[in-house]
């Protein structure tokens, strides 16, 4: 039988076999002796035909000398909108579908991508990291001379401030991606400046620290020297290999925990100086203007936060029925330290339980959380829909606001570091929407 | 409410620098944290907590001690000329630093910043800097009036104005701006105007602005140049928190970041509580998506997985002609040449269905290519004009 032929039986077929397992369930309902998920009398025709990959010759090794993901696999990508669309797209954003993400990696491919200038594709050969003011001996570097200092290996978040930021007034995204995908997270490999700057020799004066992109818009940001002397990164690997072009390609600064625009990519110079600068990425935007009439400059850590990833709007229960047990799972993440417990509600917040933490939990790391939960009939609960919301707390103290107690001090025109609590209602049929539950 | 007090006790204490190692065990009468784990910590600049090496490890991660400290002098001194080629940055004059740092000498007007923007800038930025396409606005108005919109906050009311957030309303330090256009302006071609022009660009937006320097209008006759440049006070100037300037400034940042309540942050070591029943405010209420919401994805949201719709690719007319028609139609009925008078004027519909069945006289069907009906139509247009559409 031909592939075209069989396939169309397999069209068929299945038709016909969820007709009769729909019905047969149903008698099982009902109370015959069938047990629940037993099959109708034919079987399943992805287990009673031959599938095409089972029988004909597969790919040669010599087929895709770099892996590419299945072709089925094509919806899982970056996705962006027409408002982040400056700039034709390059002063732009590209997010993360972490509804489709397992565990604490996302794969290089699907990292989210942010530039003020466009992509831009650095010759490596023609690599040049230029260390200067403040310091006893400025430096050049090539990339091998660069990766030849001691390298370190972690795994971080890296987050948009800007995170869940259209959303201050209200709730604008029936969608987890764009919701809370402004962020990704990978194992980062590089050197700490600090051990750099053991050559280098810094100044006593020195405060802050400029961090220059070599892209078109010559992206910067001004870091104190604390964070400098702590844990920020100079990195050239992602998840075992170069970093992407989308990525800062070959080298870009890992700033752990602080806002992802910190992150220069395409990095081509640090300088130190006594006083700070005023790149126009943070005083132009990437400050928070409180209702005061005053903004925060020289914003850093994304605070604590934490996101239901399933369900979520993407990721609905709507094959589910009452008394099914399904594991609701989630995503929590600090810049300040590291992830110590989350807690659930299941009314918007009223009433919280202990959600377990799951996995690897490491500092200023994606940390995955898991509850087991049974369908209630109609997805209620006191006769009201579910209504879910998490909430994470870290070793630093922190835990997440409410919406009334975060725009309680910050307003509603922040724009950036919005992370309050957040809410999926569950409709009768399963379906799940982003709601908010605040005074105004 | 329920206070989770024991909790609050066992993190860390607010004082500066104090490195406590504290365990959490039994958190909240279950283990949600996980127990056991002895971790040291200290506060950081931004509020937070940072690890320092605690025999041979760093939070979770072994380190190796020899590369602490170790002096691997790599790389070489860069010279005067490769210094002064990428240490383009600017920086504002300050107490510490009267003359700032990176500001060159040069002069540009207002009249030729008009011309220069004109040229290479409205076509993103608008007329007179209004903005558009996704593109910042570069004034909207009177800069010190527009600074007072900065209390404005859409609260209580999502009809009210909000604040205005541009570069005379907003921005601290003019600094920004003139190095901003001279490294990263244009975008399709930046680090391509010279220091004139953005001088006379900075004293186009500065006009634009309805901006005073030193008490004098940046009018249309305005010349802006180095000193003039270094009296700018911009009208936000004080707008920001906390204070970054200073010798004394990375304390003064500690201290604004160690407080959680300036940025909106709720910290259990400074009154806030795990509040575990009935916590929501009374007033609270759901809040919907409004009008839909946004949801113009691109592309649009898919869960499906199948494989990916093939895309209609042109047809490559050259090469099909070569490889499935040449052989016949060099000679006979070739390209663009006038023998096909003889079969157009029975109608287009009659010469397509003649090919794509193929005929008697020895046109086999679509040429015997493997061509969907519009390609063979495509191909059949190609032959009677000769010209590629």
């Amino acid at each position: 039988m031909d592939n075209k032929k069989s396939q169309d039986l397999n069209t068929i077929d299945r038709r016909d076999f969820f007709r009769k397992a729909a019905a047969v369930s149903a008698t099982a309902l009902a109370g015959t002796s069938l047990l629940a998920n037993e099959s109708a009398g034919e079987g399943d025709p992805a287990i009673m035909h031959h599938t095409k990959w089972g029988q004909k010759w597969g790919d040669p090794v010599t087929k895709n000398q770099y892996g590419i993901p299945s072709a089925y696999e094509h919806n899982v990508i970056r996705r962006s909108t027409k408002l982040l669309a400056s700039g034709n797209f390059r002063a732009s954003i590209a997010v993360t579908p972490i509804h489709e993400s397992q565990g604490i990696i996302t794969p290089n491919g699907l990292f989210f991508s942010r530039s003020h200038g466009g992509t831009a594709h650095v010759d490596p050969n023609e690599y040049r990291l230029m260390i200067h003011g403040l310091v006893e001996k400025p430096i050049v570097l090539t990339l091998a001379e660069l990766k030849r200092y001691p390298s370190v290996t972690r795994t971080h978040f890296i987050e948009c401030p800007a995170n869940g930021g259209q959303e201050w007034r209200g709730p604008q995204f029936n969608s987890v991606q764009f919701a809370k995908g402004f962020m990704a997270s990978a194992e980062w490999t590089g050197v700490y400046i600090k051990t750099i700057l053991e050559d280098l020799g810094l100044k006593p004066t020195a405060q802050w620290m400029l961090a220059e992109g070599s892209d078109n818009s010559k992206m910067g940001r001004t870091i104190p020297v604390d964070k400098v002397l702590d844990d920020a990164m100079i990195v050239w690997g992602q998840n075992g290999e170069a970093l992407r072009p989308e990525q800062g390609y070959p080298v870009r600064l890992l700033v752990p925990g602080w806002e992802g625009n910190l992150c220069v990519k395409w990095l081509r110079r640090l300088e130190f100086s006594q006083e700070p600068w005023y790149c126009k990425e943070e005083t132009s935007k990437y400050t928070d203007l409180k209702p005061t009439g005053k903004a925060i400059q020289h914003f850093y850590a994304n605070e604590v936060n934490s996101t239901v990833t399933s369900p979520s709007p993407e990721l609905p229960w709507t094959d589910l029925k009452e008394g099914d047990v399904v594991e609701i799972e989630g995503l929590a993440w600090s810049g300040m330290g590291t992830i110590k417990a989350v807690d659930l509600s299941f009314d918007g917040g009223k009433n919280y339980v202990n959600a377990n933490l799951k996995g690897l939990v490491l500092s200023k790391s994606w940390t995955r959380w898991s509850y087991m939960f049974t369908i209630p009939k109609n997805f209620q609960l006191n006769g009201k829909q579910l209504l879910l919301t998490s909430r994470a707390i870290d070793d630093a103290g922190y835990i997440q606001p409410t919406i009334d107690q975060e725009i309680g001090i910050m307003g509603v025109e922040a724009v950036y570091h919005r992370n309050a609590v957040e809410t999926w209602e569950v409709t009768e049929e399963g379906k799940v929407n982003h709601v908010q539950i605040r005074s105004v | 409410m329920f206070k989770l007090e024991a909790y609050s006790k066992l993190l860390v204490s607010t004082s500066v620098a104090a490195v406590v190692a504290f365990s959490v065990v039994g958190c909240m009468g279950d283990s949600t944290a996980p127990s056991g784990s002895d971790t040291s910590v200290s506060l950081d600049i931004d509020g937070g907590v940072s690890y320092p090496v605690v025999n041979n490890k760093t939070s979770d991660y072994y380190v190796n001690p020899q590369a602490i400290g170790a002096k691997i002098n790599n790389g070489r001194v860069p010279n005067a000329a490769e210094l002064a080629k990428w240490d383009t940055d600017l920086q504002p004059a300050t107490e510490l630093s009267p003359e700032g740092h990176g500001i060159p000498e040069g002069s540009g007007s207002v009249e030729d910043g008009e011309e220069l923007y004109e040229a290479q800038c409205v076509m993103c930025h608008g007329d007179f800097g209004s903005g558009g396409g996704g593109y910042p606005a570069l004034s909207k108005g009177n800069a010190y009036d527009l600074q007072k919109t900065l209390t404005n906050n859409r609260w209580k009311d999502p009809e009210a104005d909000g604040p205005t957030r541009e570069f005379g309303s907003y921005w601290p330090q003019a600094t920004t701006m003139w190095w901003y256009i001279r490294d990263g302006m244009p975008h399709p071609f930046s680090d391509s105007l010279s220091v004139d022009e953005t001088y006379a660009l900075t004293a186009y937006i500065l006009n634009i602005n309805e901006m005073f320097v030193d008490g004098v209008e940046v009018d249309d006759e305005y010349v802006l140049d180095r000193a003039k440049f270094l009296k700018i006070v911009m009208p936000n100037v004080d707008g920001f928190e906390p204070v970054i300037s200073g010798a004394n400034a990375l304390p003064v940042v500690k201290a604004y970041f160690g407080k959680a309540s300036n940025f909106g942050g709720r910290n259990l070591n400074q009154g806030a509580t795990r509040c575990m029943s009935d916590c929501q405010e009374p007033t609270a209420k759901i809040k919907r998506i409004q009008n839909g919401g946004i949801k113009d994805f691109i592309p649009a949201m898919n869960m499906t997985r199948d494989l990916p719709k093939k895309e209609a690719v042109a047809i490559d007319v050259k090469k099909t002609y070569t490889e499935s028609c040449a052989m016949c139609h060099s000679a006979f009925l070739s390209p663009g040449s006038g023998d096909w008078a003889g079969y157009t004027p029975k109608g287009m519909d009659k010469v397509y269905a003649n090919g794509i069945n193929g005929t008697e006289g020895g046109m086999p069907a679509k040429g015997g290519a493997d061509l969907s009906d519009a390609d063979f139509k495509t191909m059949v247009d190609y032959l009677i004009s000769g010209k590629i559409k």
